[in-house]
């Protein structure tokens, strides 16, 4: 069994995974604005704070999203090593400028470029090194 | 001004380690089951299934929770950009936990990837 190699599946599912996630990100980030009136400075605060977001539908949308992300994401881990597929799974740094500038005609500035560049070029580093590893064995 | 940094710093450093330690167990849980990936539906759903019947992964899912709890203080009080660039160093964690807890080869080839990223996504961050 070929194991600890990054296939172009094992991609596409990081991919779906690191999409739902920021999805996810999203929510969270909704219910916590949601709550932006309670500010936390002791525990009393902080329980009230929590109660609230956790009354938030973005909250549990969020939630929803984690369950199928922990499906994807365990899917892969039986896989791949944890130290190759957590880098991998740094698209979704990618994602949102690119998304933005599609979707929201938003620039992408030349140093956010440079930024993407060195993203991508890590996890092709990093992927090039589980593949690396994968040849040692044989 | 300069404290609230420092404690923000604290907070993101507390939800990578637990974020790692989260991703230790449910990566020990997965090997401990010797299940290969296929595209089977109802193979995984097994799958899912049998690791949910496994305590560490539940430990897992503690540290998670107070990951979460943690990391929403920090969105309702910092600054995205630098929340997320902070939260970069939880790659560290990572690559670490794995060479050292998981015992994978961690060679420097995956090093200078991983740091490539984290400069990647700083530079996003701030720009």
């Amino acid at each position: 069994m070929i194991k600890n190699k990054v296939t172009f599946s094992i991609l596409l599912l990081l991919i779906a995974s690191d999409m739902l996630e920021t999805t996810l990100h999203l929510f969270f980030k909704k219910s916590a604005l949601s709550q932006s009136g309670t500010s936390v400075i002791d525990l009393a605060s902080a329980i009230i704070f929590f109660k609230g977001a956790f009354l938030s539908p973005y909250l549990w949308a969020g939630l929803a999203t984690v369950v199928m992300v922990f499906i994807i994401w365990s899917s892969v881990l039986s896989k791949i090593d944890l130290s190759v597929a957590v880098p991998v799974a740094s698209f979704s740094y990618i994602f949102v400028p690119i998304a933005s500038a599609i979707f929201l005609n938003e620039k992408i500035t030349l140093l956010r470029w440079l930024g993407i560049l060195f993203i991508i070029a890590g996890v092709i580093l990093v992927s090039l090194s589980s593949k690396e590893r994968e040849l040692a064995n044989k | 001004m300069k404290e609230g940094v420092l404690f923000v710093l604290f907070l993101v450093t507390l939800t990578s380690l637990c974020d790692t330690i989260n991703q230790l167990f449910l990566k020990s849980a997965i090997d401990s089951l010797n299940f290969s990936l296929s595209f089977n539906f109802v193979k995984i759903l097994k799958f899912i299934f049998q690791l949910l019947l496994k305590p560490r992964l539940w430990l897992g899912f503690a540290f998670s929770v107070i990951s979460l709890c943690i990391w929403l203080l920090v969105l309702s009080k910092a600054d995205l950009n630098f929340a997320f660039s902070a939260d970069s160093m939880h790659y560290i964690f990572i690559a670490l936990a794995s060479r050292f807890v998981l015992k994978e080869k961690v060679n420097s080839l995956r090093w200078v990837g991983i740091i490539f990223i984290i400069i990647g996504i700083t530079i996003i961050s701030f720009s």
